[in-house]
């Protein structure tokens, strides 16, 4: 070929190259120094992490650190796999702190020695950590949140909220229509309603439910009642059933007026009456006879990340006064430290959140199939469409 | 002699054409394969087999409990049930614009067009959120029904008809720009000569013009119907719990039931079912051009 149809030709090939080149995105690395923190939490909890313990972590210690959202539990469990292969490849794993997260996932994770124990890591705040938050070794314990319900205090009276399941259900059925909850699968409050459904149904004891202790029989016998008590309560909710979509959907079906109750997490109601998405006098009132479910939400370090140093300051940091209080009074939420370590004028501003108890609820088998029994059993009852 | 001098050099610089526009189109074809062609064969080997002890075995075994399962028939009923209704509606809401954008002289019809484009700017997120907005409860539609002392809409928000609306709405523009293609094919003549001989507007369009666009009506149909079956967002933000359309009810089964085999088994089903509907559209493309 001549000279004129070589370039040209070249040219092309060069041209192309760069470019697919060039729209790769770019990475950045934790070897340049910079600490990755990945979520699976509600965007309060991302915008709380970012806009206020970031800026302090690195006015008192330097460097950079990323807060980056994985959407949800699916996608946390994901970038473990993905950090458990690094480690067997011995490669940087990208990630430095899972924000909330089981270290029992993946299933061999302990085994393989994945995650940091923190009651032999020594770190200096340990000791302050509230007894009764602890869920594993691996794991660190620094905010907690509970499901209770708010109402519109306009429309129901302090002194007429339900505080026992068996009032509460009362109640849906003489003001149908004021009453609805989301998808268990798409926000915790309403899963946590589910699960108190369950709860009740097995003779109010939440030990009945352990991680490991799912099997296909045992999901049958204690399952199916809990879909009979729900289809109970659905033609008396909103709209005969038309579940909403998460937490924060609930949040606005209560703040537009639609409804008269709902389940909320305390951490987001409690934002949510601060910035004025819900009005100042919404009520909150929490179950006497089994409090609806809660949690501790702890962090997991792999011992493979790339920064561990700097992760483990960073974990220690999340459990300092400062940023204990910064999760009381901005997020709405539980220290993980005791309460014992808590300024006395924040323990009585939130005396009407602080429980006595948090019962908790397993994940991983019986989530599942909670999710999947509730979408074939209860959600169907909406006949109207 | 000269001739043949001449003809040489001219059938080399074809072939070298030739070359440089299969390399051309190698980069495209290419990211096609990669990303598209081997995803599918994937999922169909990852369906139609299983792995057992004696390895590899062919296997119909998720289709099975797909086609067995009522609660999936349900959504894979829904799913199209709201494609039909959302090519029912854009038929009745998409025909009158375009003839009406056909035919019109005033300068009304610019501003008539920009706003039946207009939709094709929105995100589909930020239409979800702005339908529930003005027809969710207590909505701005409520709001101005109650300011006349009128009662309150059932508002359609989460229930079938959510979708439906949001799908419709999102779909307008590119099935008015279609048909609005289609109707340019239709002379005025035609038009004009009908009108002439004392045809009245009803056999107008029944008998002149319909049978002119009636590719361009089907081909329209099919790419809504193509886009509306596997839509995902509009559905998940606007629709019911219970029963779900194949968008959100793959995600589901694949990230809450973690069962990736069964949502895949669900994705190929959906595929077959909007490759027929593309198939539609390929088998028109073919016959007008042989018919040119």
């Amino acid at each position: 070929m001549n000279r004129r149809e070589f370039l040209s030709l070249s040219s092309m090939t060069l041209g192309t190259t760069l470019l697919g080149g060039l729209s790769l995105p770019q990475f950045a690395f934790a070897a340049d120094g910079t600490v990755f923190v990945y979520t699976g939490s509600d965007q309060n909890i991302s915008d709380f992490w970012t806009n206020l313990v970031f800026p302090r972590f690195t006015a008192a210690h330097g460097g950079t650190v990323k807060m980056v959202d994985a959407g949800d539990n699916a996608g946390l469990r994901a970038i473990a796999d993905r950090t458990l292969a690094a480690k067997a490849t011995k490669t940087d794993p990208q990630v430095e702190i899972f924000e909330a997260f089981d270290p029992r996932f993946p299933a061999d994770g302990i085994a393989q020695n994945l995650w940091v124990n923190f009651k032999e890591a020594g770190l200096a705040n340990y000791g302050k950590i509230n007894p009764a938050a602890f869920d594993s070794d691996f794991s660190l314990p620094y905010r907690g949140s509970q499901v209770l319900l708010a109402y519109d205090a306009t429309k129901l009276k302090a002194a007429d909220a339900p505080t026992t399941w068996a009032d509460l259900v009362t109640w849906i059925k003489a003001n149908p229509g004021q009453f609805i909850y989301n998808r268990p699968d798409k926000g915790g409050s309403g899963g946590n309603f589910v699960r108190r459904a369950i709860h009740e149904v097995n003779g109010r004891d939440p030990k009945a439910f352990t991680i490991s202790n799912y099997t296909a029989e045992a999901g049958e016998k204690m399952l199916l009642p809990a879909w009979d008590a729900l289809k109970d309560i659905a033609p008396h909710l909103y709209e005969k059933g038309a579940y909403t979509g998460g937490n924060s959907q609930s949040l606005q079906m209560l703040g537009q007026g639609v409804v008269t109750m709902v389940p909320v997490w305390s951490d987001q109601v409690l934002q949510a009456i601060a910035q004025g998405v819900l009005p100042e006098n919404t009520g909150l009132v929490q179950l006497k006879d089994l409090a609806f479910c809660g949690g501790f939400s702890a962090m997991t370090i792999p011992t493979n990340a790339a920064q561990l140093d700097r992760a483990m300051l960073l974990a220690n940091f999340m459990l300092s006064e400062e940023i204990q209080s910064l999760i009381i009074s901005d997020l709405g939420g539980f220290p993980g430290v005791s309460w014992d370590h808590v300024a006395p004028a924040l323990r009585e501003k939130y005396a009407a959140v602080v429980p006595n108890e948090i019962p908790v609820f397993p994940s991983g088998d019986w989530a599942t199939a909670i999710n999947d029994g509730w979408y074939r059993n209860v959600a169907p009852t909406l006949t109207r469409g | 002699m000269t001739d043949a001098v001449a003809t040489a050099p001219v059938r080399m610089s074809i072939q070298r054409r030739g070359l440089t526009g299969l390399l051309l189109v190698l980069f495209p074809v290419g990211l096609l394969g990669w990303l598209i062609l081997y995803p599918i064969l994937n999922a169909l080997v990852t369906t139609l087999t299983l792995r057992t002890d004696q390895g590899l075995v062919l296997s119909l075994d998720s289709y099975a409990s797909f086609f067995s399962d009522p609660y999936s028939l349900n959504n894979l009923a829904l799913t199209f049930w709201t494609t039909a209704v959302c090519a029912v509606l854009l038929l009745v809401i998409c025909l009158p614009i375009a003839l009406y954008l056909r035919f019109s002289r005033g300068p009304l019809s610019a501003y008539v067009q920009a706003l039946a484009i207009f939709p094709l700017f929105v995100p589909s997120v930020i239409l979800a959120y702005a339908l529930i907005r003005t027809l969710g409860p207590n909505g701005l539609v409520d709001i101005l029904l109650n300011a006349a002392g009128l009662p309150k809409l059932p508002s359609p928000y989460l229930t079938p008809w959510g979708p439906v609306i949001g799908l419709v709405w999102d779909n307008i523009p590119l099935t008015v720009l279609m048909l609005t293609a289609g109707l340019g094919q239709v002379s005025d003549n035609a038009v004009e000569a009908a009108r002439d001989a004392g045809a009245r507007p009803r056999h107008l369009l029944l008998h002149i013009i319909l049978p002119q666009i009636i590719n361009a009506l089907l081909v329209a149909l099919a790419f809504a119907v193509l886009g509306i079956f596997s839509s995902f967002t509009l559905p998940y933000v606007l629709g019911p719990a219970s029963p779900e359309m194949m968008g959100p009810y793959m995600q589901r089964t694949f990230a809450d039931l973690m069962q990736p085999r069964m949502a895949i088994t669900q994705a190929v089903i959906t595929f077959a079912i909007c490759a027929v509907f593309g198939a539609f559209y390929v088998r028109s493309v073919i016959r007008s051009w042989e018919v040119r």
